[in-house]
């Protein structure tokens, strides 16, 4: 039995209105509310009785349930999977699935700053073939068998991404976190080149997805780099020059022109790099985490990006499994107040991926707010 | 009057493009004319708005009086005012200002964006690249005429 015999089809009157919605903040054609992203991955495994582990050890399953759940929660009407070490194994990490995570590397297979130069740029025809090699993991044979079961399954949820995600957190992941943070103060020159070299690989991936699908959407975030870590210089070198990198080196081989910009974690007073360092296509997204310890104010967020792109506001992910519906609900309403009148349009988000056991109850609360405080009238 | 070539390689590019060789023509006289274009090397880039599309014209300007066609391609989208200036490029005015990176609104079916160009700051005036008019721009214009519909 295939997976998508497990799952009734998608009901097209909701699924209409939702693309409808969808549309709004891009084409300025306010229609029904304002859209509610919680970004959800494993959490909708979950919701349909599967597990953590086979949400990403079975891709084709886990993107049916994001789409089936989707309609549940009257989320978004595209589908999506993905976790945040992508590319790596082609560049020499081996991954594991563990039973309550997404996969994970057993550990950093360089130690020393020379051993950057030995690291190889694999090619997007090395990337295309890589599956003989490296397993399912491979990352381009896998989101290609990801989207030709979309297109054959639930094609009008069908948007093919390609994910540069966090392209200074995956690149450390292959020197270990501890050496490479160590590097950005002893070794920058060897932390330039490792973080060069994982963005390069990332945007010959994009190109394949670009070359099969005719264009590709861009995820890319700046995770790792935040201001629990680095200083603002810090996150300028070696996160926003390479997410601007990304996005312009991706456009060159025809993926995008879809932007989704990922802030992660804690932004204080980094948040002001990205404004004047990122590239913006017109369908632009860009999302804030946290400031400091709290989720990024939707007032601040559009005050400052308001004129650059989308704006998608956060809801705390603690709350989401805080048996108190009313805390995601008054959040949600703050955000919303603050952001909904964006003037490239708003998105009601969570700070990153709800987490995996997210309570109904309170995905409810986030919808429901949107519905009570997201509606397009006089604001 | 420039006196303009263009390849036959060329010509099978831009007409599979839907670019006249007269609007080429059109482009390469007017920036000779209003000495509105910008260089990198021999290189020229002019662009004119004809019938609703934005044409650009990338020559090799080498010779004198000359104007040998590389390339040319086309937008729909207009391009408004200058959102911000970033790092300068190997472009230049013919006067030699530097032309930099940055971002301009972009204007398509009533909707306003904003997409990467190249600028000059001190004329208002903007240029997109080969790589994100036929690419970038092109997924773009598609995008939102479906999410128009």
């Amino acid at each position: 039995m295939g997976y998508e015999e497990m799952f009734p089809a998608m009901n097209k009157r909701w699924h209409d209105n939702a693309t409808k919605r969808f549309a709004s903040p891009f084409v300025d054609n306010p229609h029904d509310r304002i859209d509610v992203d919680p970004i959800i991955l494993s959490a909708a495994a979950v919701a349909c009785g599967y597990t953590i582990r086979d949400f990403y050890e079975k891709p084709e399953l886990g993107i049916h349930c994001v789409g089936y759940i989707s309609h549940l929660y009257d989320l978004l009407p595209v589908t999506h999977w993905f976790f945040s070490l992508p590319w790596v194994t082609e560049l020499g990490l081996k991954l594991v699935y563990k039973e309550t995570l997404p996969p994970i590397s057993t550990g950093p297979i360089y130690s020393a700053p020379e051993d950057v130069d030995k690291m190889h740029v694999p090619s997007k025809e090395e990337l295309v073939n890589a599956q003989a090699k490296y397993g399912q993991l491979a990352t381009v044979p896998m989101f290609y068998r990801i989207y030709d079961y979309v297109t054959k399954n639930l094609p009008m949820t069908l948007v093919p991404i390609s994910y540069g995600f966090d392209l200074v957190g995956a690149a450390a992941e292959m020197v270990g976190m501890e050496n490479f943070i160590m590097w950005t103060f002893t070794e920058p020159e060897a932390a330039d080149k490792l973080v060069d070299k994982y963005t390069q690989t990332s945007i010959n991936g994009a190109e394949a997805l670009a070359d099969k699908y005719g264009s590709a959407m861009l995820i890319v975030g700046s995770i790792l780099a935040n201001n629990d870590i680095f200083n603002d210089e810090g996150v300028e070198r070696y996160s926003v020059k390479n997410m601007y990198k990304y996005v312009d080196g991706c456009f060159k081989r025809g993926a995008g022109p879809q932007v989704f910009y990922h802030l992660c974690g804690n932004h204080e007073t980094d948040y002001k790099l990205f404004r004047d360092g990122l590239m913006w296509s017109p369908f632009t997204v860009f999302h804030v985490g946290y400031k400091g310890r709290n989720p990024f104010p939707s007032s601040l967020l559009k005050q400052n990006f308001e004129d650059r792109a989308t704006c998608m506001g956060s809801v705390d992910t603690k709350l989401m499994i805080d048996p108190n519906p009313n805390k995601v609900y008054n959040q949600a309403k703050e955000q919303l107040l603050g952001g909904r009148d964006s003037k490239k349009g708003y998105i009601l988000g969570t700070s990153c991926e709800t987490p995996p056991y997210t309570i109904p109850g309170q995905m409810l609360a986030l919808v429901k707010a949107a519905r009570d405080f997201g509606t397009y009238g006089t604001w | 009057m420039v006196k303009i070539t263009i390849p036959a390689e060329v010509k099978e590019l831009i007409a599979k493009r839907g670019i006249k060789e007269s609007d080429v023509n059109d482009v390469i006289n007017t920036a000779a004319a209003t000495k509105k274009y910008i260089k990198k090397g021999n290189d020229g880039l002019a662009k004119k708005v004809i019938g609703g599309l934005t044409v650009y014209v990338v020559s090799d300007l080498s010779g004198k009086g000359t104007a040998v066609v590389k390339t040319a391609y086309a937008h729909k989208m207009s391009l408004g005012k200058i959102v911000n200036v970033m790092s300068e490029t190997d472009w230049k005015t013919p006067d030699g200002r530097p032309i930099a990176q940055g971002h301009v609104e972009m204007e398509y079916i009533t909707v306003k964006r904003n997409g990467p160009a190249l600028v000059d700051p001190a004329t208002g005036d903007s240029w997109v690249e080969e790589y994100l008019a036929v690419k970038t721009l092109a997924v773009a214009e598609g995008l939102f005429e479906k999410k128009r519909a």
